[in-house]
């Protein structure tokens, strides 16, 4: 660290000396490869950047190039099907270049499909593609994850149809979820969240394992999922989708785009779905899944000057109601015994961003930016006669300058934060109220050098106006044996602040009282791990190998427990240890030309000290398969992909109720393993797509989800002991249409 | 169990489909058609694009003489049908030129002035 910087300075002054001589006095060379797979580049053009003075590349992908004529301090690497680039070379006489393949936004591409597993970013990341999100019935974010290996999506009750996501083992509010690099979708809207993001207004979605970068806040501990919506310049000018399954639920999605001005685009981003047929297939009473309605508008606005200014504009409108419960139950009806058990939920929801950057004139790597976004969250809902009503607004503002120290080996992000937060809870009388005020500065260093090493160190240091000052340091490495061959290494902190009601709506569905221990603190935890990854090639069939190891340990943790009593849900603060081990295997391999396997094998280790005893976090299983087939005949006219989930054996709380049988005071019992199949088949055509499909098909379900379904109001009913689907093999079929 | 060989089944009959759409190439007419391509992703997008047009049983780009060679059943389309699909993707097709708004939406590599 200290002699990189020496060295920056030292490049620095030299700079400033030779700035004179730079341009006549420099020749470069350099090699060029591509970038997924490290093969060199035959023949690639490499010009100094506005002159005509250019050559090309050997067998081998080496280059010299004469000096610029002019002093000119940039190249521009260019070859046939990959993206052009522009390098800033100040001060370096040698440069390697890696060149991405052409992976079109419209996904065009017959063979160099995009990478999954991106082979440039310092962290491990992997992305759905817009290809991706088609295989699945998506209509909303929580499907999207269907056909990846590290982000898994449950059901967290048998009533309320909330869907969570879950990495690491951890829980869903422990990956920092940010909509076009700014983050969403925070605190109280946790529960329902999956359902605000149509899977129609996403171009594709980044997963990033580990704590990342300290740009976004202090916020993510077990990891970021990226939410990147359609782009008003790139996106199709009308673009349907109608969708239907067989439980009777449909949904409608609606995008145009106009271009104004040269300068000027928009996208109107249109959603609804909506579910009215009442149905009980397991015959509990109760319906599967509730009734519902939702109305979900977007609209985004881009200006680009193609010069220095950027800027976008978001606007989000949402209302969802949704009516669960017996079959019986109407709204309004009196919760009480004799009368049906329901659950309600109405939530309105309105938000916005505003992204604002401007790169200075010549220098491509020296950019400021604004980031600045609120929303206002608002909701009223009761389970039985429990009534769970509040809201949320919240703000911030990220101000982000991002240079280089005398050469672009080193840059840096640094800036400014401030966030607002103000909640209000009211559960069934019990009045829980936050406001958050929290300034913050950051700083990343980004290290490169022209070979295989990434360094990214980051701090952040943040003042709390209820937690005082909260330091979050977090640390990158990529090193990359050879281009095949790249290791990752991370380490950071993570803080936040929980919302324990939010984060267990499910535990709202059962008669269980909910207890809070005075003085919650905030929850702190460190996460570190590595992953690495091979990329391959068989009989001239790309594949890749992907392992990692993830190791999150809890300073502190606000452990809902259902342990101690089946008559309540304690949040206590964290006596004890609480971690989470993660291992995760994948294989992703082109086995022909029209047939591509994802296979991978996941084994999580995840405790918590409950009354000073540490055990297995109840819900999740220790072992997990995950196989995907993706099928498609030449230009994608037929696709069909399968997918396949396998969950172990998992602990879940014991409702025995005779306490004096047990030694202890903390109960368990394990449940068996299971497995769940979708698939789907699309035949497409110019500007149709039709697809048909199944979710669950060998219709697995759990058995009597519901604990005393038939006596909902006494204090034995509890619907949140759920670890197995609730609903059936469900068929759909649906339709898109795009006009480009 | 049932359903995995329907599904099963449906996989089977769809990669028999493929191979019967394959070879159901009908003797036809060829023409060359000179666009304003230059990478290999326009050849990418160019012969996708032509792949869902009515009567192209098969289009061919070859990027260093930016000749694209389509065999279509006569009946089904015509030369013009199919220079105009070229013009909708973004490229000249001969002398016809380019829809501006498909151009504009060209990856920057592939625009025809795209420093290659």
């Amino acid at each position: 660290m200290l002699s990189s910087k020496r060295q920056a300075l030292f490049a620095l002054t030299l700079f400033g000396l030779l700035l004179p001589l730079l341009g006549t006095a420099q020749s470069l060379a350099g090699r060029v490869v591509d970038a997924a797979n490290g093969t060199p580049l035959i023949g690639a053009s490499v010009i100094w950047l506005g002159t005509s003075q250019a050559t090309s590349t050997d067998a081998n992908g080496h280059f010299t190039l004469a000096p610029a004529p002019a002093g000119e301090t940039a190249v521009l690497i260019s070859y046939i099907g990959y993206k052009p680039d522009t390098v800033q070379v100040q001060g370096r006489p040698h440069i390697v270049v890696q060149l991405r393949s052409i992976t079109s936004i419209q996904e065009v591409t017959i063979t160099g499909k995009q990478d999954r597993y991106s082979a440039m970013t310092p962290t491990n990341s992997q992305i759905i593609t817009a290809k991706d999100l088609t295989k699945s019935a998506c209509c909303n974010l929580a499907e999207s994850f269907e056909t990846n290996a590290s982000v898994e999506v449950s059901t967290s009750d048998a009533v309320s149809g909330a869907k969570q996501i879950q990495m690491l083992g951890l829980d869903g509010a422990y990956t920092l979820m940010t909509t076009d690099n700014v983050p969403a979708l925070r605190g109280l809207a946790t529960p329902y969240r999956l359902n605000y993001l149509s899977g129609t207004y996403i171009d594709a979605i980044d997963i990033i394992k580990g704590t990342g970068s300290v740009l976004n806040g202090y916020e993510s501990i077990s990891g970021q999922v990226n939410v990147r919506l359609k782009d008003p310049e790139k996106t199709d000018r009308l673009h349907v989708n109608l969708y239907g399954n067989s439980l009777a639920k449909w949904d409608a999605n609606v995008n145009t785009s106009f271009t104004l001005t040269p300068k000027l685009s928009t996208v109107l981003m249109l959603h609804t779905d909506q579910l009215t047929n009442r149905v009980d297939n397991n015959n509990d009473g109760f319906l599967d899944l509730p009734l519902g309605k939702h109305y979900n508008v977007f609209n985004k606005w881009k200006y680009n000057t193609g010069k220095q200014w950027v800027a976008e504009i978001g606007v989000q409108a949402l209302r969802e109601t949704r009516i669960g419960g017996q079959v019986g139950y109407r709204s309004g009806m009196p919760q009480e015994e004799g009368s049906f058990y329901g659950t309600e939920s109405e939530t309105d929801r309105f938000s916005g961003f505003s992204k604002t950057s401007y790169t200075f004139k010549n220098k491509p790597y020296q950019s400021i930016g604004l980031i600045l976004s609120g929303a206002r969250h608002d909701f009223d809902s009761h389970y039985g006669s429990r009534t769970y009503n509040g809201y949320q607004n919240s703000g911030l503002a990220n101000l982000i300058f991002q240079s280089a120290f005398g050469n672009t080996a080193h840059t840096y992000k640094t800036g400014l934060s401030y966030q607002y937060e103000d909640f209000q809870e009211n559960l069934a009388g019990q009045r829980l109220k936050r406001q958050e005020r929290v300034p913050g500065a950051f700083f990343e260093y980004i290290y490169q050098n022209s070979t295989n090493l990434t360094l990214v160190g980051g701090v952040r240091a943040d003042h709390h106006n209820l937690y005082g000052w909260v330091y979050t340091p977090r640390f990158n490495v990529k090193y990359d044996f050879n281009p095949n061959s790249i290791l990752r290494l991370a380490a950071g902190k993570g803080f936040r602040v929980a919302n324990p009601i939010a984060e267990n709506v499910a535990s709202l569905i059962s008669n269980r009282a909910f207890y809070f221990q005075n003085n919650l603190q905030p929850e702190k935890a460190w996460n570190m791990g590595g992953s690495f990854t091979q990329y391959f090639e068989v009989g001239e069939r790309k594949g890749a190998f992907i392992t990692d190891y993830y190791y999150t340990t809890f300073q502190n943790q606000i452990v809902p427990d259902m342990y101690s009593s089946p008559y309540q849900v304690a949040f206590t603060n964290l006596n004890g240890r609480s971690f989470s081990k993660s291992f995760q295997a994948e294989l992703q391999y082109e086995l022909t030309s029209m047939l591509d396997v994802k296979a991978a094998y996941k084994y999580f280790d995840v405790r918590t000290t409950y009354n000073g005893e540490l055990l297995r976090r109840p819900f999740i299983p220790n072992h997990r398969a995950f196989l995907n087939l993706g099928f498609a005949t030449p230009f994608d006219k037929w696709r069909a992909d399968l997918t396949g989930q396998w969950f172990g054996k998992r602990p879940v709380p014991s409702m025995e109720h005779d306490m004096n049988e047990h030694e202890s005071s903390n109960m368990m019992r394990t449940v068996s393993p299971y497995a769940v199949f979708n698939g789907q088949i699309t035949r497409a055509f110019k500007r149709w797509e039709v697809y048909v499909g199944g979710e669950n098909l060998l219709d697995y379900k759990q058995k009597n989800p519901i604990i005393s379904a038939d006596r909902p109001f006494s204090q034995d009913f509890d619907a949140s002991m759920v670890w197995a689907p609730v609903i059936g093999r469900v068929i759909y079929a649906g339709m898109r249409f795009t006009l480009k | 169990m049932k359903t995995l060989k329907i599904w099963l089944f449906s996989l089977v009959l769809t990669g028999l489909a493929t191979v019967g759409f394959a070879q159901g190439g009908k003797k036809g007419e060829e023409v060359k058609i000179k666009t304003s391509a230059v990478c290999g992703m326009c050849k990418a997008t160019l012969e996708k694009g032509l792949a869902y047009e009515k009567g192209v049983n098969k289009a061919t780009l070859d990027v260093e003489s930016k000749i694209l060679t389509v065999s279509y059943n006569g009946e089904k389309t015509s030369l013009d049908k199919i220079k105009k699909a070229v013009n909708e993707l973004g490229y000249d097709a001969d002398n016809s030129p380019a829809a501006p708004r498909a151009y504009d939406r060209l990856d920057a590599c592939c625009k025809k002035d795209a420093v290659h």
